[in-house]
């Protein structure tokens, strides 16, 4: 409704002139360098024409998906039970700062060290980075639901099940929303850096293979091409999932 | 001699002053009874705590002297008691339809689920929203919403049906067909009412019994009962005359006030 023909025409403008802007830069300098976005579309046939970058390519999806999940729980019910009881928010307010401002290589280095090669080390370090942006929405959510409405529910004598979820959980569905566009965003790079530290499989592997030899052609056909895919996975699975849950709004009073 | 629901006994409730003053008395020591299938108007200035005395009846407030009893007007099957609850504001899910809204107070009442469709079906009909239970409140108008409140209040078949100024919040013209529909309703519904209200003509058209409440001391000064036959016209004279009479008595009381 809303995305109409003048969102398509300025997407459509932001595409083209990127890939102007590209082609003209791309000129200045050596192929080896900085690839044209020609050159980058043969590489790319090249690569996914061979059936293992699709084993690399689910292998840091895999870690991705269990990474967000995982952070999305953790954050998710700690925002939550953080806004319900003032308490547990005085306790955790601050646990959650010192997550926050932990740096983040700290969290890549630490997960080499303590689980070595294996999926556990960028799943840790996703979740540990992640968790508190989610759990800090969510929170700030619980801030903004209309309390008119939980009276209404306690007169009714509606349990704190039935409350939670008939009347918090649908009023913060905005804010878990905008937190999962957020994670999504943060976390598939966070696998890739870790990946490159020390897994030894996935995308962010390609990249510090391709790095190493100087092939700047390759790291970009890797790194572009799983851009363009996390970018789909947002637009069309998140944002259509969201439509389809905020339809209650669409539909406002003629 | 129709049984009494709500028994409410020498109720005081205050609220701690902003600032840690004096407490501030919102119910001083008031008294009212309600029977059953009985139409009671508690009228009062803005702020003389009318609205607290609903929501301890509720039970979302505690009082802080006295007592508030509700007894079930029929034996009913799983001997609790259901307060029903219409506000100001409707009060919906939003993000629900408006059957979901209902099954919502079905669900939280304990209302065995065989039951629900049956119930929905009958008191959206009742209030006039027939059909309308895959819409979202958001497409309805004010009074539409402020009818599936009603339907929803109903749908729980209450002991007592508490009514928080609920038409106030609409344009006159809708309150008045609201008000003229709710008789019809109740007639069919038969519920036990208490209905708060600041608007006196709304009380003596809808009411068997007025209470009316001052502010500084909270208290019910005076109770009166409406003989007029059902169903009324509200253009019936005699209301006016009523009306005129209940304005000059609370203008009498709130000069006595004002002079103490």
């Amino acid at each position: 409704m809303i995305k109409g023909k003048p969102g398509l025409v300025a997407g459509v403008l932001t595409i083209v002139g990127f890939v102007l802007l590209w082609q003209v830069v791309s000129l200045l300098f050596l192929p080896s360098f900085l690839p044209g976005p020609r050159e980058l579309i043969a590489r790319l046939l090249v690569v996914y024409s061979e059936a293992e970058a699709y084993v690399v390519v689910w292998d840091t999806l895999r870690r991705i998906i269990l990474g967000l999940l995982a952070s999305m729980i953790i954050g998710g019910i700690l925002g939550l039970i953080m806004g319900l009881h003032r308490h547990v928010e005085a306790f955790l307010d601050g646990w959650i700062m010192v997550a926050l401002t932990f740096p983040a290589v700290c969290w890549a280095f630490l997960a080499v060290l303590w689980f070595g090669l294996s999926d556990v080390g960028p799943i840790f370090t996703t979740v540990l980075i992640v968790f508190p942006f989610v759990a800090l929405n969510v929170w700030e959510g619980t801030k903004a639901i209309d309390k008119e409405v939980i009276d209404m529910a306690k007169v009714y004598k509606a349990d704190r099940r039935l409350i939670v979820r008939k009347v918090i959980i649908p009023q913060l569905l905005p804010y878990i929303f905008s937190s999962l566009r957020i994670a999504l965003s943060l976390s598939w790079k966070i696998v890739l850096v870790g990946e490159a530290f020390a897994v030894g499989s996935g995308v962010g592997q390609q990249l510090i293979i391709h790095f190493e030899d100087t092939r700047v052609d390759l790291m970009l056909a890797w790194g572009v091409s799983f851009m363009i895919f996390m970018v789909l996975v947002d637009v069309v699975v998140f944002r259509s999932w969201e439509r389809r849950a905020f339809r209650w709004r669409h539909q406002v009073a003629t | 001699m129709a049984s009494t629901v709500v028994h409410v006994d020498k109720l005081t409730k205050k609220f701690p002053a902003p600032g840690g003053g004096e407490e501030f008395v919102v119910l001083d020591a008031v008294s009212l009874d309600v029977k059953e299938g009985e139409f009671a108007s508690l009228v009062g200035p803005s702020g003389c705590g009318k609205s607290t005395l609903l929501n301890v009846i509720a039970g979302i407030e505690v009082e802080n002297g006295g007592s508030v009893t509700v007894h079930p007007a029929t034996e009913s099957a799983d001997g609790a008691i259901h307060v029903g609850y219409v506000f100001q504001s409707a009060r919906l899910l939003n993000w629900l339809t408006v059957e979901d809204n209902i099954r919502f107070a079905l669900e939280a009442q304990g209302v065995p689920r065989d039951q629900w469709r049956d119930r929905v079906t009958k008191y959206l009909e009742m209030v006039g929203l027939a059909g309308q239970e895959p819409n979202y409140p958001l497409n309805l108008s004010g009074g539409m919403q402020q009818r599936v409140a009603i339907a929803r209040a109903l749908a729980i078949e209450p002991d007592v049906l508490l009514m928080d100024e609920p038409f106030s919040h609409l344009d006159e013209i809708t309150a008045r067909k609201m008000r003229i529909d709710l008789m019809d309703i109740l007639e069919r519904a038969k519920t036990t009412i208490l209905f708060v209200t600041h608007d006196l003509r709304e009380a003596v058209y809808l009411s068997d019994d007025v209470y009316m409440m001052s502010t500084k001391p909270a208290r019910i000064f005076r109770h009166v009962q409406v003989d007029l036959e059902r169903p009324r016209q509200p253009e019936d004279p005699r209301l006016f005359d009523m009306e005129k009479e209940l304005v000059r008595e609370f203008f009498s009381v709130l000069e006595q006030t004002q002079d103490q």
